[in-house]
């Protein structure tokens, strides 16, 4: 049993230091509790906050960029002076006021389950990953874990489709099985090849060894993981499984209403997970000239930066690229990003080779 | 079978993919930095319309004598001739059939029909879609957003898109026709049957007719006649004309 007096200790022993909250709110109690590191990093930036900024602004910036890149304007009436900025809280609306409805195919009990159990291996690795000094739990294995509980989230949207029973359902089931075999082996294996030169699991420490980036240490990982991150989150040159002019979403074909609000944010918090690691691994975390007065968040934000602009550059691509085909797909996955990663892993050993193992700790 | 040709798939080497890989990321950057968007955002702001354009219809009664011609010219069968009060007849436009051809418009010999450049011309279901004449004399009730217009504008090499504040107008100031008066006249007395046809069809009564001597005599008041072409039209044995008074 840990006394409520160690816990305390335990709260003020590991505070952020942020100047100007200080200033502001410094005294009052409950501060403390909000500046206890892992709960900052839990509801501020890699956490809730961080993910609600992703997913309400994501949407709109993902249409008015690929807009802008096809000479079209994107959403624009709802609020005309910044360009249709709140149309995701209008779709959202209707998303929360349209009915849900079950069909009589469906597997009743899993069908309304999964959308929220699917949020479990979406925001766990979240706890796992961190931005700048902030991280909720610090553990060796961090990136092993968040990696495995990553791979989650395929198993959960086989599921989706497996509940809903009807044909489209069936066919981006499937097509999400294939893909998921293709990717998910070069994924980990690029993800190793970065543990190889780093010698440890735990983000805060990846974070503050990169000197050089993590990118520049070893691009062809980082090609291997942006390849196969694009086609983990089902973006558009691998938008297969959820292709909405053949198969109308795939396994989330059925869900209408709030239902569907929830399974369609599943693959922007995926994106931003995906994009919180590719942040640690490669692009310094949360690296970046310090500003004095935000103490420990001018971290956090740095890294909350690089992320939105990694999840923004593979947004992009769905206005740049058409869609490949299955087969397609399935040959990228099992030669080039195979062979990239495997070739990664091996410049991985030499380079660690090279450099000392005392580049940070 | 000779004749056929098979087209491969181009295949390319690593290389070559991975420059055009290159090509259209860089294309993409390019376009969303300076995007080369042509679009007119509609209710704020209007394309400029030349003043030929054909937009919704406008009358001036005044100026109508009748002839029908915009309801027999009409190819969509969308004007349809009324009795108004003065048991004259004038057109009204179904906007359910109208498309805007304006053969009504240059058929109409005296300026009675104008062109407007309303395009946007809608209605809230069929019934209204029905334009009487009452409703095509007054300029139409338009609700205006727009605080710009738009012109394209050719260069060289590329169009680029022009915008200035103010509105376009909506109505055109078209010239009067120049005054040239018809009236009908019989080119043939000795061939007319006397079947009165043109004295039915006539709205102005300017044709009469009086039997002398057993034979029916048609008379065409000329200072009456408002030159419409109905009864040349009409007539059986095709001898009316008409002819320009000078």
């Amino acid at each position: 049993m840990i006394a409520f007096g160690d816990l305390f200790r335990m709260i003020l022993e590991n505070r952020a230091n942020i100047p100007v909250i200080e200033q502001m709110l410094g005294g009052i109690p409950g501060v403390d509790l909000i500046l206890w590191k892992p709960f900052l990093a839990l509801i501020f930036m890699p956490g809730f906050t961080g993910l609600m900024i992703v997913i309400m602004l994501m949407v709109w910036i993902e249409r008015k960029l690929c807009a802008r890149i096809q000479w079209r304007v994107g959403p624009r009436e709802v609020f005309w002076y910044l360009g249709g900025l709140i149309q995701p809280l209008a779709d959202g609306m209707r998303y929360f006021f349209q009915e849900t409805i079950v069909h009589r195919d469906a597997h009743r009990p899993y069908y309304l389950q999964f959308p929220i159990l699917a949020f479990i291996p979406v925001l766990l690795p979240l706890l796992f990953i961190s931005a700048g000094p902030l991280i909720a739990i610090e553990t060796d294995f961090g990136v092993q874990i968040a990696v495995a509980l990553i791979s989650l989230i395929s198993v959960i949207i086989i599921g989706f489709g497996w509940a809903a029973n009807s044909r489209f359902a069936y066919i981006g089931t499937i097509r999400e099985a294939f893909m998921y075999f293709a990717y998910e082996i070069p994924f980990i294996l690029s993800v190793v090849a970065m543990l190889i030169i780093y010698r440890t699991g735990n983000t805060l420490h990846i974070a503050e060894m990169q000197s050089v980036p993590g990118a520049l240490l070893n691009p062809l990982a980082f090609l291997a993981f942006a390849v196969t991150m694009v086609m983990a989150t089902s973006r558009m040159p691998f938008e297969i499984p959820e292709a909405d002019q053949e198969v109308a979403f795939g396994p989330m074909v059925e869900y209408s209403g709030i239902m569907f609000g929830l399974v369609m944010t599943i693959a922007y918090e995926k994106a931003y997970v995906l994009a919180a690691l590719m942040t640690d691994l490669f692009l310094c975390g949360g690296a970046g000239p310090q500003i004095q007065m935000l103490g420990d968040l001018s971290g956090a934000i740095w890294f909350f930066i690089k992320t939105f602009i990694v999840i923004i550059v593979v947004f992009s691509l769905r206005a740049i690229y058409p869609r490949y085909r299955i087969d397609q797909a399935m040959k990228i996955g099992w030669t080039f990003a195979l062979a990239l990663s495997t070739a990664a892993l091996a410049l991985s050993v030499v380079v660690s080779t090279v450099i000392p193992p005392a580049m940070g700790q | 079978m000779r004749d056929v040709k098979k087209i491969a798939i181009p295949e390319y080497d690593a290389i070559e993919k991975a420059r055009r890989h290159v090509i259209a990321l860089m294309t993409g950057a390019r376009e969303a930095v300076t995007p080369l968007t042509f679009t007119i955002h509609y209710p704020k702001e209007r394309k400029h319309m030349p003043d030929c354009f054909r937009g919704y219809i406008l009358f001036t009664p005044e100026n109508c004598i009748n002839c029908w011609q915009c309801a027999f010219i009409c190819p969509a069968n969308a004007i349809r001739m009324k009795k108004a009060s003065d048991n004259r007849y004038y057109p009204t436009i179904d906007y359910a059939k109208c498309i805007f051809c304006h053969f009504c418009v240059d058929s109409c010999s005296r300026g009675a029909l104008r062109a407007t450049k309303i395009h946007d011309v809608a209605y809230r279901d069929m019934d209204e879609m029905l334009a009487d004449t009452e409703e095509l004399v007054e300029n139409p009730d338009v609700h205006r957003e727009d605080e710009r217009y738009v012109d394209y504008v050719l260069n060289e090499d590329d169009a680029v898109i022009k915008r200035e504040k103010g509105e376009d107008r909506f109505f055109v100031e078209i010239p009067p026709p120049p005054d040239v008066r018809f009236v009908a006249r019989c080119a043939d007395p000795e061939s007319c049957l006397g079947c009165r046809i043109c004295e039915h069809v006539c709205e102005s009564g300017a044709i009469s007719s009086v039997v002398v001597n057993g034979v029916r005599e048609m008379r065409i008041d000329e200072k009456k006649c408002s030159g419409c072409g109905l009864c040349v039209k009409e007539c059986a044995m095709q001898i009316l004309i008409l002819v320009r008074v000078r």
